[in-house]
């Protein structure tokens, strides 16, 4: 009884295990029940019963309930895809004027919209890529073909690598010196020499629009939440699950409203880049301190002077950091968005994976991966740079870098132009490399593959069957086994013991989403990837966290490393897995976990870096040994942080597990790629979204509550 | 009154007491909210019967198929007395059992000696209703038939034509009644 007083948080847990275990034991599997099976599509079998909702008729094995619930929101899918198919095919005709035809055409109001939205999508990103490669579209966008043929000369000439690479030299030299300016140069002059200039160039430009466009958006919504509670209020559920969506998910609707392309790729990642705007945005507004605002009325402001000449210049920092953001995961979408047809090093390099091409599959990827350093690197040299508002500058101190640029565009002209006649019968090398004429270092990595299978091979593949054989598919067959029944009291019960009544109705109403949905059991295959990823990157990220932190140097050195393999888009991990394991399971696990072990490390580091030095102090004073130390001070206060890398691990093991379904995993990922080639795949693709994202924000309420409440109980809030 | 006094006494109760009585109630509703479901939606072991029978259709049907396959292409008969193959007496059971079609070629036989049903057959364009074939365990014996029904000069009628199914045609891929013995 006096433990049970002493105790009661633990007592608690117990009974929810024991009635968790109870109900998995004393429920059993129906004898008939197939595991990870579709339960409301593809099969047509007489003892399937059916249920007729919004006129969508939807077949299921009707089971024990407490071993599966029905798919009673099986008809959303094929209500989205009816609602989108109404929306882009009959809702609201409208004449509209067609330039080509010089007629007036009925188009359904949506179809117009996403047509025009297209159209200038197309032209922003024609206009920037053939500035930088040459081309004839913008022309012709603005005359006719015909007058290009009178008129070849008129072509857009595109830009000598040389004079891009001076420019990016030039740039990070004014934002950063140079160190950033050498490595810009470099990795330029890389990209170059090893042909991927085109793709590359053809990456950027889809960038340079995806990226202005969702800085403008998530600058303005952030503002507008700022400015109002009714917008943040409608936003914030978005925002919520647009952080834990699989970027994958998000194309599939895409496909349907704008086809396929760079257009569609653009309007995509925008979708996925204007959140992390909108929240970075509305951070540095709200940290902006009530003295500032204060000034500003006190000198006069309007209301629009206050925004645009107090409170977004205070807050330039934050939303200069919402830029990086916004500029890494357009680099992650530039990869995935090659799905639907975005051309450039990401399209590459789905290709070389398609064709288990390692070699090529790196170097592309190699070069996405340099150039979000180089870009995440500049960009946040960019927020730390602080104008000097008071130099006395001479003109060539004030303009310098616009001379040297200046000098250089000259310069890379001329070169372009001697090379001309050095490179007479064969390629201009000092006007652009073309793809796959530069040097290829591709074959060399395919033979490292080779000699790695054929020294490795017995190693690995025992490695590879112990793994999949004694830990994968018990675990696997573990979370299959549980009840839903059993599930959904485990889930409520941890959050009412977590965050009371409020917290426990929120993962009720979130995992019963899933539970209703057709795909339980690929859910449950998700959430045991991730679970594994998780728990073996906490492990190594916690211990390598927490030796690095003992010495400065080594914290400093892990968090940069953790900072270059954040800038790496998610794709780029799976080429090393894939040189050692093939196409398997433990591939796509071994990815999960070498990419979800950065924030565990980070969060890890920084959270024992947040104990304050008071504390060690009195520690030291008090006579405690290191481990002592670390145990009873360090660890307790920087748990609530540690754990907020556990957050931020689940959210980057479920992306990697969805992203892992195109080696071939048997997930919800799995459903989504399918979704992608599939005419009705619309509905399918956003719901499975919408279950992984929510998997996501059942973990992200249970421990952001529990942080929430440690850190009040520890007064470190 | 009363409710404020119980009201009261619930909140006297420690933070632990009420948690863990929170707790309680929070598993009872979900599993109440699931027991609920369950009695509209849930089949259970109703489902799982009905599953095994189709399993155990499937799995005969899957066994009969292979039978078949091993079977020659071309008219099985049951009689001697013919160059076709003669189908053992259990075979013939099983082949019967697998048959599911009766072509229009062993229909058009059996109308040869049904003339109403020949008429009415002709009439309606060459529509059959529904067929049959199955094993007689009494007689050992296995019999189709097909019923035409529709219009025969202003009156409706519908004739059954049923006879021992004496030999079939083995498609390699299926089995077809090919003579029907209705006399």
């Amino acid at each position: 009884m006096d433990y049970l007083k002493k105790y009661p948080k633990l007592f608690q847990w117990l009974f929810l295990l024991i009635i968790f275990f109870a109900l998995c034991f004393s429920i059993d599997v129906p004898e008939t029940y197939k595991f990870i099976r579709g339960q409301a599509e593809f099969v047509k079998d007489p003892n399937q019963s059916t249920y007729v909702f919004l006129g969508k008729e939807v077949r299921y094995y009707a089971f024990d309930v407490f071993w599966r619930l029905p798919p009673l929101l099986g008809w959303l899918p094929i209500w989205i895809n009816d609602s989108l198919f109404f929306l882009m095919n009959e809702w609201m005709p409208m004449e509209f004027w067609n330039e080509d035809t010089q007629e007036y055409k009925t188009r359904p109001l949506v179809l117009e919209i996403s047509r025009t939205l297209t159209s200038f999508m197309t032209f922003l990103i024609f206009l920037i890529r053939e500035t930088l490669l040459g081309g004839l579209e913008t022309i012709v966008a603005f005359t006719s073909w015909d007058w290009i043929d009178k008129n070849p000369w008129a072509e857009l000439p595109g830009l000598p690598w040389t004079i891009v690479a001076a420019g990016f030299a030039i740039l990070a030299y004014k934002l950063s010196g140079k160190g950033l300016a050498i490595f810009a140069g470099l990795v330029m002059v890389y990209i170059s020499i090893f042909g991927q200039w085109k793709p590359s160039m053809q990456t950027l430009s889809f960038i340079l629009v995806a990226a202005p466009l969702s800085f403008i958006f998530g600058l303005g919504l952030g503002v507008a939440a700022y400015k109002s509670k009714r917008v943040e209020k409608a936003l914030y559920p978005i925002l919520l699950v647009m952080q834990t969506m699989p970027q994958y998910a998000v194309l599939v609707p895409a496909l349907v409203l704008f086809g396929v392309g760079d257009h569609a790729a653009v309007i995509i990642t925008m979708i996925v880049a204007v959140p992390p705007m909108i929240l970075l945005t509305l951070l540095g507004l709200r940290a902006v301190p009530p003295e500032v605002i204060e000034a500003g009325r006190m000198s006069g402001c309007n209301n629009w002077q206050l925004m645009t000449k107090v409170l977004i210049p205070t807050a330039r920092r934050d939303i200069l950091i919402g830029v990086n953001q916004v500029i890494m995961v357009c680099f992650s979408m530039a990869v995935i968005s090659a799905f639907i047809g975005a051309k450039g090093l990401g399209f590459n390099l789905l290709l070389a994976l398609n064709q288990l091409n390692i070699g090529l599959a790196l170097e592309a990827g190699l070069c996405i991966s340099l150039i979000a350093i180089l870009l995440d690197k500049m960009s946040l040299a960019w927020a730390n740079k602080q104008t000097d508002y008071f130099g006395n500058l001479t003109f060539y101190q004030r303009n310098k870098n616009s001379l040297f640029f200046g000098a250089s565009v000259i310069i890379g002209i001329i070169l372009a132009y001697v090379g001309t006649f050095i490179f007479k019968d064969t390629f201009n090398y000092l006007f652009e490399v073309p793809h796959n004429k530069g040097i290829s270092t591709a074959d060399f990595w395919n033979k490292g593959v080779d000699w790695i299978f054929d020294t490795f091979f017995v190693y690995i593949k025992a490695f590879n069957t112990w793994l999949i054989v004694e830990v994968l598919q018990p675990m696997r067959a573990l979370y299959l086994r549980m009840p839903a029944v059993a599930t959904l009291v485990l889930v409520v019960g941890a959050g009412y013991l977590i965050g009371g009544i409020r917290s426990a109705l929120v993962v009720f109403g979130l995992t019963l989403f899933i539970a209703l949905s057709p795909w339980w059991d690929r859910a449950l295959v998700t959430t045991y990837m991730a679970t594994f990823g998780v728990i073996m990157s906490c492990a190594i990220g916690f211990t390598v966290g927490t030796l690095c932190f003992q010495s400065k140097r080594a914290a400093a050195f892990m968090l940069g490393v953790c900072d270059i393999f954040q800038t790496f888009p998610s794709f780029v991990y799976l080429i090393p897995v894939m040189m050692l394991f093939g196409i398997t399971d433990t591939s796509v696990l071994i990815a999960v976990i070498v990419y979800a072990t950065i924030p565990a490390t980070r969060y890890t580091i920084e959270g024992l870096r947040s104990v304050p030095a008071g504390l060690h102090d009195a520690a030291t004073m008090s006579g405690v040994n290191k481990f002592q130390r670390l145990t009873k001070i360090e660890f307790p206060l920087a748990f609530p942080h540690m754990m907020l890398g556990l957050n931020q691990t689940i959210v980057f093991a479920l992306f990697m597990v969805i992203i892992g379904a195109f080696i071939g995993t048997e997930d919800l990922g799995q459903y989504i790629l399918k979704a992608l080639s599939d005419k009705n795949g619309a509905g399918i693709g956003l719901t499975l979204g919408i279950c992984v994202a929510f998997i996501g924000l059942i973990f992200d309420n249970l421990i952001r509550t529990w942080v929430g409440q440690r850190k009040k109980h520890l007064g470190i809030d | 009154m009363l409710k404020e006094n119980y009201q009261n006494r619930i909140k006297e109760l420690p933070e632990s007491i009420r948690q863990f009585a929170g707790l309680v109630i929070v598993t009872i509703i979900v599993i109440s909210f699931f027991f609920i479901l369950n009695v509209m939606f849930g089949e259970g072991d109703e489902l799982v019967e009905k599953m095994k029978i189709e399993e155990e259709r499937i799995a005969q049907e899957k066994k009969l198929s292979e039978l078949i396959s091993k079977l020659p292409s071309g008219i099985l008969v049951t009689f001697d007395g013919t160059d076709h193959y003669k189908l053992t007496d259990d075979i013939y059971e099983q082949v019967c059992k697998a048959t599911k079609l009766i072509p229009q070629r062993a229909i058009m036989g059996a109308n040869f000696l049904n003339y109403r049903a020949h008429e009415i057959y002709t009439i309606n364009g060459n529509k059959i209703d529904d067929t049959f074939v199955k094993w007689d365990k009494e007689e050992n014996k296995c019999f189709a038939g097909f019923t035409v029904s529709g219009d025969n000069v202003g009156v409706n009628e519908s004739i059954t034509v049923s006879g021992e199914a004496l030999s079939f045609l083995s498609t390699g891929i299926d089995t077809r009644v090919y003579f029907i013995k209705n006399f």
